[in-house]
């Protein structure tokens, strides 16, 4: 079995040490808008989802890119060839969590797990997220997660439609 | 530029308009940031006797220069004005995650001046800035405030400050509260929005903060973190927050309890960290803080993140209400029409005494919930006799029915929950605090001998400049072993130049002796630092420190102790050789020497 990204909004506390920690190392500076991974904070209900890439193992935005630019290498993680991609976009609308998003030319980027030791599960100090093979309870707490998917709208309304939704029932 | 924005929002409300204007080079090595930073632009603003809630008067907000980093506890935001309530000069800051989305908007901070005509809420979307009309906003809650500028903004990403009905009525004791449950505590934050027809700001922040070299600075964040931060000292924020301290300082012998008449709660377990504990459904953090100390509570219905120690102990104890349901549905109330808690806390204990003890009737009661919950709304709506007394403040709320042996606040700001007969730490503290009675400033209560006033002077003049600074750079109360040599390597790694420790000790005894030399300009004296009647006079009742007063003379030893240890004389004037020393005999701001 491959390791893989969970997150467990129970334990989220809302923080964005993972989101800084991402944006320090992808884009060179503290920008948590750039990151890939999002917090969806719910203040009046006291509630935190963070928004990870799952790594779909049938991935739309895969099977919509036109140039081939998105390809799953051996741990499981789809990544984005920049030379390939043609910053046409066709994959943020295709993802139904709103994970892919473009860079300042256009180009795709998503969360690649850092090559197998993501730094957002290291600076995380509420065990929200783990990076692990993952247990039973763990991998249906996913399966429940990925229920939540989203056709339209930005990748920021995407992931606050999934948000919510799970705040809503924590907080029922 | 590193770690700062460069800019700053200048909202003119009167004319209603936007610009920005580069940060002022000038005062950021002398200055730094938020606190210290805010009050330089303040000083070059106003007048010192200028009428707080006048369309004059400024309202600076500014973040710190570690805020939006991964530096932890360092993204507070900081507000600095006149207060309406004391009329000193005032600082509050909050948590949460407005200050780094100002920054990621592109600014360090916002000057507002003027007073608009008709309710309006600035709106921040990165360089978009706009004036916006409040008209359909008013009289809401904080709450729904928030809730309805996120949808005029379009995201649900962006962060407010907002005010409620109480700031709108000009309550000298409202707030500014942010993400529910945040506030510019204190002092009538809410009142300064309110008297310039100013709703709320919301703000979504999409660009960068820029260090000097990531990988030397995360390296910095790490170690210090581990090695300083996430210690024995500072993990009771993680494990407990701020409810622990109801045991400690029943312990102590110092937890108001009944209006500052015991100093020992003996019900303290229906409200202590273990009572939280049972009632906590998740840990809540302010941005990139890794401690988490706000604890997110529901008793029944009752749901809230918090309660904080102030208000279990000054809505709770000290009005003998020892039920956490009723304390959570106070707190709520209080954080959604925007209402500061300690003050309002303190002001319905002492009308429950001035009840009881026959001066007036208010119709409140030690331990009565169901009025004690009521005068809330009153209070904030002015929609009865007593609300409209309450409303003033403890202060004049005791001036008005002859009752100032009852009143417990110091230039006008009713006292934090530790009680000064047990620790006359907290009682210097509280007497030379810039704005009235507060706990933020020098924080005396682990001292090895609560009554040794020589110490505790030397320890209050010490933590007062070490926060005048820590204020300054953004950072929050709970890393209490952060220091300036930290801070200086932080800074220096952030901005690739060297920052000294010595550099910002100075800095933090500067902003501190600017702040007095506007209050005396603003016309306290030395016979404002003192405490209320009831500290110097009535023996302290129950727990460990029962029998105890802060008598008169005492108290003038160790204010004359304090302003020799500070190089003011005995009126509490800063001698033109520390003036000198501090570079404020240079000010170019005549208006705040005294």
């Amino acid at each position: 079995m491959k390791k893989q990204l969970f997150a467990n909004p129970d334990h989220c506390t809302g923080c964005n040490r993972c989101a800084l920690i991402c944006s320090a190392l992808k884009e060179g500076a503290f920008q948590p808008d750039k990151a890939r991974i999002r917090i969806n904070n719910f203040p009046l209900r006291g509630y935190s989802v963070p928004s990870i890439c799952f790594q779909c193992p049938k991935a739309n935005c895969m099977d919509v890119c036109p140039s081939s630019a998105l390809y799953r290498d051996a741990d499981g993680v789809v990544l984005v060839n920049e030379n390939l991609c043609t910053a046409c976009g066709t994959c943020v609308s295709a993802c139904p969590y709103g994970m892919m998003e473009q860079g300042a030319a256009g180009i795709a980027y998503k969360c690649d797990c850092c090559g197998g030791d993501p730094a957002c599960v290291r600076e995380c100090h509420a065990d929200a997220l783990l990076y692990a093979v993952g247990d039973s309870e763990q991998i249906r707490l996913k399966g429940a997660q990925m229920k939540y998917r989203t056709a339209v709208g930005t990748p920021a309304e995407k992931r606050h439609v999934m948000a919510e939704k799970l705040m809503k029932k924590a907080r029922s | 530029m590193r770690l700062y924005a460069g800019k700053m929002l200048i909202v003119d409300l009167t004319a209603n308009t936007v610009s920005t204007e580069p940060l002022r080079q000038e005062w950021i090595r002398e200055y730094w940031g938020a606190w210290g930073l805010a009050l330089r632009y303040y000083c070059d603003a106003v007048e010192p006797e200028i009428d707080p809630l006048s369309p004059e008067n400024v309202v600076v907000i500014m973040a710190g220069p570690l805020g939006g980093t991964l530096v932890p506890l360092a993204s507070r935001l900081c507000l600095v004005s006149k207060s309406p309530h004391t009329r000193t000069i005032f600082e509050s800051n909050i948590g949460g995650a407005f200050g780094p989305e100002l920054k990621f908007a592109g600014y360090d901070g916002i000057v507002i001046k003027g007073r608009a005509e008709v309710p309006v809420f600035l709106k921040i979307a990165d360089d978009r800035v706009t004036l916006e009309s409040a008209e359909s906003l008013t009289g809401r809650g904080i709450f729904e405030t928030e809730k309805l500028m996120e949808a005029a903004i379009g995201t649900p990403e962006a962060k407010c400050l907002a005010i409620g009905p109480a700031a709108e009525n000009l309550i000298t004791f409202s707030m500014i509260g942010s993400e529910s449950y945040r506030q510019f505590g204190r002092g009538g934050t809410g009142a300064l929005f309110g008297s310039k027809n100013l709703k709320g700001i919301v703000c979504r922040g999409t660009g960068k903060i820029d260090v000097a070299e990531m990988g030397a600075f995360l390296e910095r964040i790490s170690y210090y973190k581990a090695h300083d931060l996430l210690t024995d000292d500072n993990l009771w924020a993680k494990t407990d927050g701020t409810p622990i301290l109801v045991e400690v300082t029943n312990e102590m012998g110092i937890h108001p309890t009944k209006n500052y008449t015991r100093g020992f709660n003996g019900r303290k377990e229906k409200l202590n960290s273990d009572a939280i504990q049972a009632a906590k459904l998740g840990d809540r953090a302010c941005f990139a803080c890794p401690m988490a100390c706000g604890k997110f509570t529901r008793v029944n219905s009752a749901e809230i993140e918090g309660p904080e120690y102030e208000t279990l102990c000054l809505a709770g104890s000290n009005c003998e209400v020892n039920d956490l349901e009723a304390v959570i549905r106070f707190n709520r109330l209080c954080d959604d029409l925007g209402l500061d808690t300690m003050s309002c806390g303190s002001t319905i204990s002492l009308a429950m005494e001035m009840t009881e003890t026959g001066r007036h009737n208010f119709n409140l009661h030690f331990g009565q919930v169901d009025e004690y919950l009521k005068v809330i709304y009153e209070i904030a709506t002015l929609s009865t006799e007593r609300g409209r007394d309450l409303a003033q403040g403890a202060k004049k709320l005791a001036a008005k029915y002859s009752a100032d042996d009852l009143s417990m606040e110091v230039k006008g700001l009713e006292m934090p929950a530790y009680e000064p007969r047990g620790n006359y730490g907290m009682g210097i503290a509280y007497a030379t605090s810039e704005r009235g009675a507060c706990h933020l400033r020098a924080f005396p209560i682990f001292a090895q001998d609560p009554h040794d006033i020589d110490a505790l002077v030397t320890e209050v003049v010490n933590a007062q400049n070490a926060n005048g600074i820590k204020w300054s750079m953004g950072f929050c109360d709970f890393w209490g072993t952060v220091n300036t040599q930290i801070e200086a390597e932080l800074m220096s790694a952030g901005l690739g130049e060297p920052v000294t420790a010595e550099e910002l000790d100075r800095a933090g005894e500067r902003i501190w002796n600017l702040s007095r030399l506007f209050n005396l300009q603003a016309g306290f004296t030395a016979a404002d630092d003192t405490l209320p009647k009831k500290i110097m006079e009535r023996p302290l009742e129950d727990g460990s420190q029962a029998g105890r007063v802060f008598s008169r003379e005492d108290l003038t030893y160790a204010m004359q102790m304090y302003y020799r240890q500070r190089g003011w004389d005995e009126q509490g004037v800063p001698s033109q050789k520390k003036l000198h020393d501090l570079g404020l005999d240079q000010l170019c701001v005549k208006e705040c020497r005294s």
